[in-house]
């Protein structure tokens, strides 16, 4: 047994290092566009809204665009920046003229209780300050803008796109907001947007570059139209969210962490990329319906949805007396933490007997969704 | 996405109203969405209902 002795022991001097700057303070969850569960390429457009390749990167379109990008996981990172993806919006279909109510934005929402250290609505409010890396052949302003949805606030800031397709670090700093607290729970209430289109409804106002209430006028003014032209497109990586009014070096994360923070929204179960992928235990109930209990690999934010691709034979159940096929499953009782799943249409089955799910073909693909 | 229809799932064993199944429009994905208001999924049910969506809904017998 070894001993240790000291004369004295004295506070330690200097700054120290708080619990939200150690391992997490980026608020951006999968900032570096590493993690794609759903897939790593999507063309959207015609109010495709929602999360499509990079996990916890959502599209969102309003109004009635007829522009449509091409949404990927792309590899064109900042060269010498330790990045190796990014999240590409590319026009595939363009739109030169705008509608007025039209936009299109690419967000990420935040629950309330992850946001209770920022002081919101207190004299006390932190400022956040946003780094990230960006790239689009077309030059001009762009917007970023933060959405209080608790309270109906918002702030935007404009930033320029300098040199053409040329990757360049933008840091843009939000004062802390005095006025309306964050909700603590496990709803939404903020959002981080990057505006790419704006019609006239988000433009005509002044830029809300500080706090208030929210006015569809002052958000994105500047904006340019990334929708105009079929050559143009966006990249975006190195994304960070963080207290304060300084952008501190990227917070990289191992994989596993970065996708276990993933999980907390969207956990792939069978992906469909291969014949056969089990998904769960199960027993026949009746001669036509048998349950399953799925597990999930992490508490999710909510009792999620299943999210599930339907084609005829998509899915199977087997067990030692037969098996039959189906196309598509149903959900029950489900909570944060488990579910039990049938399947969705009548198979022919003996009573009693055990066996398993799974999906049979190559695009039967199941998933669980509590995305915010 | 658009949604297309909105069916009521009842369960098999407690014959109770569980979830709903919905399919959306020009798409092969269904979603199995849970009663659970925080579920962004039912958000969306019930604003398409607000808005006139009709649930397609066969208990059973």
């Amino acid at each position: 047994m070894s001993e240790l002795k000291v004369d004295k022991v004295s506070p330690r001097t200097g700054t120290y290092v708080s619990l939200n700057t150690v391992g997490s303070k980026n608020i951006i969850i999968n900032g570096d566009m590493s993690i794609a569960q759903r897939g790593t390429s999507v063309n959207v457009g015609n109010n495709d809204n929602g999360y499509h390749t990079c996990d916890r990167w959502s599209f969102f379109e309003s109004g009635s665009p007829t522009a449509v990008f091409t949404m990927s996981q792309s590899t064109d990172v900042p060269t010498g920046q330790g990045f190796a993806t990014s999240l590409k919006m590319d026009c595939a279909t363009a739109q030169g003229s705008l509608g007025a109510s039209d936009l299109l934005r690419i967000e990420q929402r935040f629950e309330g209780q992850n946001l209770q250290y920022l002081k919101k609505g207190t004299s006390s409010a932190e400022s956040l300050t946003m780094s990230f890396w960006v790239k689009s052949n077309k030059t001009g302003t762009y917007i970023a803008e933060l959405n209080d949805s608790d309270n109906g606030r918002q702030i935007s800031k404009s930033y320029t796109i300098d040199s053409a397709s040329t990757w360049e670090k933008k840091t843009l700093t939000f004062e802390g907001d005095t006025t309306g607290t964050i909700d603590n729970d496990n709803a939404l209430s903020l959002v981080a947007r990057w505006w790419l289109a704006a019609g006239t409804n988000f433009t005509s106002g002044t830029l809300a570059t500080s706090w208030q209430a929210n006015d569809n006028a002052d958000r994105a003014v500047g904006q340019v139209n990334l929708a105009d032209n079929t050559a143009n497109e966006w990249y975006v990586t190195g994304v960070q969210l963080e207290a304060g009014t300084t952008a501190s070096d990227f917070e990289f994360l191992p994989y596993d962490m970065n996708l276990d923070r993933c999980y907390r929204y969207y956990q792939m179960v069978a992906d469909g990329t291969s014949d056969v992928q089990v998904i769960s235990n199960a027993v026949s109930y009746t001669t036509t319906t048998a349950y399953g209990v799925l597990s999930f690999i992490k508490e999710m934010r909510s009792a999620p949805s299943l999210d599930q691709t339907s084609g005829t034979g998509y899915y199977n159940y087997s067990n030692v007396g037969n098996s039959d096929t189906f196309d598509s499953f149903v959900i029950a009782q489900p909570n944060t933490r488990n579910a039990r799943l049938n399947n969705g249409d009548t198979i022919a089955i003996t009573v009693g007997q055990s066996g398993w799910f799974s999906a049979r073909t190559t695009g039967g693909k199941i998933a669980l969704d509590s995305e915010l | 996405m658009n949604i297309n229809t909105v069916t009521k799932n009842y369960d098999g064993i407690t014959n109770e109203f569980c979830s709903y199944q919905v399919t959306y429009v020009n798409s092969n994905r269904v979603k199995s969405v849970p009663l659970d208001e925080a579920n962004s999924d039912y958000q969306a049910i019930q604003e398409w209902i607000a808005d006139g969506g009709v649930v397609i809904d066969n208990p059973p017998e």
